[in-house]
């Protein structure tokens, strides 16, 4: 009895192929079931080919599945495309108004004649959805309840419409049954589906993020709009700016004046950034960038993923400076990245930057739920109450951690300046050569506190001799290949990187000594191996590079990492 | 009771003698002196160029930004808190030429701030190349066979932009210059004073002499800021005569009053309200 299955659904753009998906999504969730589900798009809006891509199980899944059990196509050519990718007891739902005798596993379903049946067309991928259920044994009452819900906004009539549309669905498909051992029966947990954008977005208001100026970009976009829904009920404002440069710059005018404020934006949209964030470095202005990553140089892949970032953003804008790089996992590790990116860009006056990347950015997967908002937010700004010709308030003060007290301006009688020049410590501009040589020490000063707040990486199996190392989104793909090889008797395990930069090259070091380690990334360079060997003189690396803007699987991993290991 | 010796600052001027930028600050502290406004509630922003130092050499809080991105700086400040008295300094170069896209974007959302455009017609600090603003042909060390630009009317796309208050002021008229800024921080919305001074250094054409010998007050004629047509009319008059004044003013709805959020009470005023934040978030997940 399989409890962990794999669907496509595939047709073109516009076709509702995410609603399904969506809907499929919820009826698992309201059974306590976990999924992954991961959307294929082209650049366009309308028509070419799109799917998406589902796992349904009965424990938590954190990367997508590649053989497919289900395979539901909106039109046919969907299934040309996609039918090499069945098992060979998987099933095939084709949308066809006749039925035309076809392979084994193939079986034409008229979507939009029973949608019109029902009363409607536009509720085909109702119909669809009531069908896929019927296949893995689901009640029709959890799928009605889901209806219920979803449409009671928009009256019984809709309500009544869906309804019959999923039964036709459901009827259709009944004797088309997928041996399933998932236990369906409506339950209470404590469960959320989230994606990579949305638990962005949560983050960064639970982190009190009240101004996201931004200008569109996938595979950034998501970040910002799922702030919007909230703005009528926090005070927050999200405002479209009239390019990247803009959109950071205001950024770091809002923290200046005492509220916290982020960007995102893909690597073009990053490239102009470099600008204003070595702006936010000078002034020791706090700032948090979301990069969600997309491939190539220039426009590249617009709906693709990719991991080539990591260097570019350690590196980004010139001369040098600290900063902080995190690359979250998965939503609920994304969130808490957020909350953390906010409170130590505050915390140590410095840039933040998030990387994410259009695979986390746009996949929904359920997890255990531990979202949490902070009874207080700990803020680092200090009162106003001093400042005059003989005893300034210096915005720039020497100091031994190099973190200078931070005032708001007009907030009280001290004057604070702030320059990108390089400055005083009042914040004039000087070009007095001990003083360049002081505030540049100032500066670096913060780097050995902020190498403390960062966590070294996960380890799984950490006995094993050989190890997989990847970072950020990888992180599912390259923990359930190591279940996978472990099982099949293959002793490997993991080293994770969540928190990039600066590096604890002691914690890397002690994590990584004496191990065998294959670099598993979705760049063609192996950034993260070049930067521990950077930074941890480790230097001899095997990698498993995925570079087709196309995300990992498990068996790719498994695959490769047994070849590397024959 | 402030003066504008409250705004005197004892941070070592860096202008060539004779700029016309230290006519300009004493027109800016007078105005503040003026409007009682003092140095701690006070908040300049510029950009890079000598304009962009003035904020340097007055007593005041201040943000020293990049090139041309003053204005979004600035924008990000007062959506951040609205009650700030925000005052941007820029040069030609930095407003129209690297911060353009800026300048359009700042007329268009209308925050409520005042912008002085020290304009000189020339790049001072990088040593005398030609500007947006500076005339078609004119010869300058980089541009040895004239400038092949034409010249940007700052004006005329302020107001074709819908630029609700548009001033110009000459560095040698400074009491009517500090009247016209007091105007532009008294206007609810985004205010441009354009400002004509001589480059002493680099600009041999545009001298003081040669702004008074075309310069005009509208103040002296029957000019009516609300009259558009008009406005641009003499917004794009040059070369000959040079209008001095407000040119239009008209009053519009300033960005805070255009976003809900913003309307009631600044951003930053708001308390932190984790019951608020629980529930806006967590519960429809």
């Amino acid at each position: 009895m399989k409890t962990d299955v794999t669907l496509k659904i595939a047709g073109a753009a516009g076709q509702g192929i995410q609603t399904i998906g969506d809907l499929l999504s919820e009826v698992c969730h309201h059974s306590g079931l976990f999924t992954f589900s991961v959307d294929d798009f082209e650049s366009r809006v309308r028509g070419g080919h799109n799917f998406n891509l589902m796992r349904i199980s009965d424990k938590e899944v954190a990367a997508p599945g590649n053989r497919l059990d289900i395979l539901v196509c909106i039109n046919k050519d969907a299934y040309e495309l996609h039918k090499q990718e069945l098992r060979s007891n998987g099933i095939a739902i084709v949308n066809a108004d006749k039925p035309e005798a076809g392979d084994k596993g193939r079986f034409d379903i008229p979507l939009v004649k029973l949608a019109q049946e029902a009363g409607g067309k536009i509720t085909a991928n109702t119909v669809a959805a009531g069908a896929v259920l019927a296949m893995l044994g689901a009640p029709f009452s959890l799928l009605a309840d889901i209806l219920k819900n979803r449409f009671a906004a928009k009256g019984e009539k809709i309500v009544a419409l869906n309804m019959a549309a999923a039964q036709k669905g459901f009827d259709e498909a009944k004797d088309l049954s997928l041996e399933t051992g998932f236990t369906w029966e409506a339950q209470q947990v404590n469960n959320v589906i989230l994606s990579g954008a949305k638990a962005a977005a949560l983050g960064a208001l639970a982190a009190d993020c009240r101004f996201f100026p931004f200008y569109p970009m996938s595979p950034a976009t998501g970040v910002v709009t799922n702030v919007v829904s909230y703005t009528d009920k926090l005070p927050v404002v999200v405002e479209q700016a009239e390019d990247e440069i803009a959109a950071v710059v205001m950024a770091i005018g809002a923290s200046f004046a005492g509220v916290r404020a982020m960007t995102a934006t893909s690597g073009g949209g990053f490239c102009l950034m470099t600008e204003g964030l070595g702006l936010a470095a000078m002034t020791e202005t706090p700032l948090v960038i979301v990069n969600a990553q997309r491939p190539g140089p220039a426009t590249g892949l617009p709906t693709r993923t990719g991991q080539a970032d990591l260097l570019f953003s350690i590196h980004a804008s010139q001369d040098e400076f600290p900063r902080f790089v995190f690359a979250p996992g998965t939503p609920v590790e994304t969130f808490e990245t957020m909350k953390k990116a906010f409170h130590l860009a505050e915390k140590y006056q410095v840039p933040a930057i998030v990387l994410l990347d259009q695979f986390l950015a746009d996949f929904r997967m359920t997890e255990v739920n531990t979202l949490k908002v902070d009874e207080q937010i700990e803020r680092f700004y200090k009162q106003n109450d001093s400042g005059d010709d003989n005893n300034p308030y210096l915005r720039y003060a020497l100091t031994q951690d190099g973190v200078s007290p931070q005032r708001l301006p007009a907030s009280g009688p001290g004057l604070v300046r702030v320059s990108g020049n390089e400055h005083d410590p009042e914040g004039h501009i000087s070009e007095n050569a001990a003083n360049k040589i002081a505030m540049t020490k100032k500066r670096a000063a913060k780097l050995p506190d902020m190498i403390k707040e960062m966590s070294p990486p996960l380890l799984a199996n950490p006995a094993a001799p050989v190890f997989l190392v990847g970072w950020g989104s990888a992180k599912g793909n390259i923990l359930e290949a190591v279940e996978r090889l472990k099982a099949q008797g293959v002793e490997i395990g993991a080293a994770l990187f969540k928190d990039l930069w600066p590096m604890d090259r002691k914690a890397v070091k002690d994590a990584l000594a004496g191990k065998q380690l294959i670099m598993v990334e979705q760049n063609e360079s192996g950034q993260l191996g070049r930067l521990l060997a950077q930074e941890a003189g480790i230097s001899a690396f095997d990698s498993i590079l995925k570079i087709d803007g196309r995300p990992f699987f498990p068996d790719y991993i498994v695959q490769k990492a047994k070849e590397i290991m024959k | 009771m402030i003066t504008s010796k409250d705004f005197d600052c004892n941070y070592e001027n860096k202008w060539c003698p004779g700029c016309g930028n230290f006519q300009i600050l004493d027109a800016m502290k007078s105005a503040f002196a003026q409007q009682q406004i003092p140095p701690e509630k006070l908040t300049l922003i510029s950009g890079i160029g000598q304009a962009g130092k003035t904020p340097h050499f007055l007593k005041c809080s201040m943000f020293h930004g990049l090139h041309g991105r003053a204005l979004p700086l600035a924008t990000g400040t007062k959506i951040a808190n609205n009650d700030l008295t925000v005052v941007v300094n820029c040069g030609d170069g930095d407003c129209y030429g690297e911060g353009g896209n800026h300048f359009l974007a700042a007329i268009r959302r209308n925050p409520d701030m005042t912008l002085l455009v020290h304009n000189n017609q020339i790049y001072g600090l990088t040593k005398g190349q030609a500007s947006p603003t500076s005339s078609l042909g004119m010869v300058t060390k980089m541009q040895n066979n004239g400038t092949s630009s034409s010249q940007f009317s700052a004006l005329a796309i302020a107001l074709a932009a819908g630029t609700g208050f548009v001033a110009r002021g000459l560095s040698g008229e400074p009491e009517h210059l500090t009247e016209l800024i007091v105007k532009a921080m008294n206007y609810k919305g985004f205010a441009l004073v354009d400002i004509l001074q001589p480059c002493v250094s680099f600009n041999k054409i545009n001298t003081l002499s040669w702004y008074k010998e075309r310069a005009y007050k509208l103040e002296d004629t029957d000019h009516d800021p609300q009259d558009f047509a008009k406005a641009m009319t003499l917004a794009l008059e040059w070369e000959n005569s040079l209008p001095l004044g407000v040119l239009y003013e008209a009053a519009g709805t300033p960005f805070h009053e255009r976003v809900p959020n913003l309307n009631a009470k600044a951003l930053a005023a708001h308390d932190y309200d984790s019951k608020l934040m629980a529930e806006t978030l967590f519960k429809n997940l």
